[in-house]
């Protein structure tokens, strides 16, 4: 469906990136596995990479690939975490 | 049959001369008189083809074949269907269609395909629109949509297809692309077409639209102030009242439950104004609107004045309006407040009571600096019709018994911190400024009831009701 | 795609990594989401059939980009 832009249209009709760090340091990465099989496997040397770069990590994963992940999850995530993984779609 | 005859017409352009047939392919009818066409030599125009079906839509062609006979680039006349009577009679040959039936009805135009004709108006007349147009996937919700590009107020919007926004257009003979005012706090030229899309959005039907013109135009003078309303941590919104014939003409509400809920017009006019300056304008609410608390109705809050049932003659003549005029008026606004008097049989009584009330606008113990509507609820009316009062007589009583003593008044008075500072306080001080408090009469029939609003700051910095003519 | 729309709209760079058989289906879903820009990083496909070796070397290979997704320019 094609509509109107109602507004004074100084602002992009797309959604953009929210703002980027300059720098990681410091800064908590949230690992989210959208649970499809071997993605942990990736996610698990993300980890490792991660922490071996002086980056804190946190992991979540999703009940099933099939639905976006439960508000919860999403919830904790933004209040845990500053950046977020989600990893393996195949 | 020649290539002449067969090639696809400017759709805008003059016919030409000589037999014009608009068919297509999926008609019996057509088929039928193809030999017929053929041997008269016609430019056909095919609706098959995105040329053919344009020229068609333009013709206002409903049925197929059309066979049209032009000169100097004009439709002289038409005829539709096979009828070889009528086909004789339009072409001046006779003995067309030999082997034919005498008549056969034709099929309906590719135009009136349900779903094709509002696709139709979008494709063809969507030019005139200039605003941005915002493609919704296949996987968005419609509903969602506007929500997520924060296009609402927090309440679902109608979304604003090309179709609609054309339609609502319909309801004003101004232009799509005439300004219509700058609106704050961005300071954003708004044409007409800006404000369409959010009546659309408001739910409004086409022929409210030019209410909404004439309030965004009060709204945006200086006089109304709206980025001081806008901006304010006060409670108030703009309020708009409607006088003229254009009540009726579009169904407002001034009776029962008139400053509630259930009538479209009552219930959207407000809110396309609100839409329109919170998406043109940029104001919304955490952003330059700090409101500390708001109140319900700047979500939008219209109603009409019941003219005919008023003691008093109507608002917008007060102002210096003619009666047959349509206006609207701007106010700033709080939240609406009942006045409950089911005893007073005259009018100094009610007048009392009226006052009363109003003693408390903003706080009892200031005055001057905020003005007044009293929306005057019809027993109340009566009291007044019945003594001969007329609005005048009204306002004196009320000032008369608003002059409220210095030693009430001040700072600290009563144990109360708030007040007037003693340098602005004479003996007394009248607690409306001259025309503070504007009468308008609406509401049910029953029920001896009145509503106060009260208003925003008015002064230099404030904010002052604005009257409006309502154009087509 | 959904979870990282959903978190960048409350301010939390998000990226999604993906295999390549994803490219095209991405771009879509983006586009479909209002969010044609949303940050992915694509690896070699397929995925289901790899040793746990060869699937750390698809991570090692993408940590840069993923990185690189998540920091300003």
């Amino acid at each position: 469906m094609k509509v109107l832009d109602p507004t004074a249209e100084r602002a992009p009709a797309t959604r953009e990136r929210a703002a980027r760090p300059a720098s990681l340091e410091g800064r908590t990465i949230a690992l989210l596995d959208i649970s499809k099989a071997r993605g942990n496997v990736f996610l698990d040397r993300m980890e490792e990479l991660l922490r071996a770069r002086g980056l804190a990590v946190e992991r979540y994963a999703k009940p099933t690939f099939t639905k976006p992940a439960p508000i919860d999850l999403r919830h904790e995530i933004s209040t845990k975490c500053d950046l977020v993984i989600e990893a393996l779609a195949d | 049959m020649t290539e002449a005859s067969l090639s696809p017409l400017e759709p805008r352009g003059l016919l030409p001369d000589g037999l014009v047939a608009v068919v297509k392919a999926d008609c019996p009818t057509c088929a039928l008189v193809r030999p017929v066409l053929e041997g008269l030599g016609a430019h056909l125009v095919s609706e098959d083809d995105d040329a053919g079906l344009e020229r068609s839509y333009h013709l206002g062609v409903d049925t197929v074949p059309t066979l049209l006979r032009v000169d100097g680039g004009v439709e002289q006349a038409r005829t539709v269907g096979w009828s070889r009577e009528q086909w004789e009679a339009l072409t001046g040959v006779a003995g067309l269609g030999g082997d034919l039936p005498p008549s056969r009805p034709g099929c309906g135009s590719r135009t009136q395909d349900p779903g094709i004709a509002d696709e139709l108006v979008a494709r063809f007349e969507g030019a005139r629109l200039q605003s941005r147009r915002v493609e919704l996937s296949a996987y968005e919700d419609d509903a969602e949509a506007m929500f997520e590009r924060g296009w609402t107020d927090g309440l679902p919007v109608v979304p604003p297809t090309e179709a609609r926004v054309l339609r609502m257009l319909a309801g004003t003979t101004r232009a799509p692309d005439e300004l219509v005012t700058v609106v704050p706090p961005d300071l954003v030229a708004c044409t007409v077409e800006k404000v369409a899309i959010n009546a659309v959005m408001a739910g409004c039907k086409p022929e409210f639209l030019p209410v909404v013109l004439a309030a965004l135009e009060a709204a945006c003078t200086d006089e109304f102030n709206a980025h001081g309303v806008l901006a304010t941590t006060m409670p108030v919104g703009p309020q708009l009242i409607v006088n003229g014939p254009i009540r009726r003409a579009i169904g407002m509400n001034s009776g029962v439950n008139v400053l509630g809920q259930g009538n479209r017009a009552n219930s959207t006019i407000g809110r396309a104004l609100q839409l329109t300056i919170r998406n043109v304008g940029g104001g919304r609410p955490g952003g330059v609107d700090r409101a500390t608390q708001g109140n319900p109705g700047k979500v939008g809050l219209c109603f009409a004045e019941d003219e005919e049932g008023s003691p008093f003659e109507p608002l917008h003549v007060s102002r210096g309006f003619a009666p047959d005029a349509s206006t609207v008026t701007l106010f700033a606004g709080e939240g609406p407040r009942g006045v409950v008097d089911q005893l007073s049989r005259e009018p100094e009584s009610l007048a009392g009571s009226l006052a009363g009330c109003l003693r408390a606008v903003q706080h009892p113990k200031l005055a001057r600096r905020y003005d007044a509507v009293i929306v005057l609820g019809p027993e109340h009316g009566h009291v007044f019709r019945d003594a001969g009062w007329d609005r005048a007589r009204l306002l004196a009583a009320l000032e008369e018994r608003l002059q409220l003593p210095r030693d009430e008044m001040l700072q600290g008075a009563g144990g109360i911190a708030e007040g007037m500072p003693p340098d602005r306080m004479g003996d007394v001080t009248a607690k409306f400024r001259p025309g503070g408090i504007i009468v308008v009469h609406a509401g049910g029939g029953a029920g001896l009831f009145s509503t106060i609003i009260a208003g925003w700051a008015n002064g230099t910095t404030g904010s002052h009701p604005v009257t409006r003519e309502i154009t087509p | 795609m959904h979870d990282i729309v959903d978190l960048e709209g409350r301010g939390i760079p998000g990226v999604f990594v993906a295999s390549r058989e994803f490219v095209e289906a991405a771009a879509t879903q983006a586009a479909a989401l209002g969010f044609p820009d949303v940050a992915r990083v694509f690896v070699d496909h397929p995925i289901q059939d790899r040793t746990d070796e060869e699937i750390e070397a698809l991570a090692d290979n993408a940590v840069d980009a993923v990185l690189d997704a998540l920091r300003a320019d």
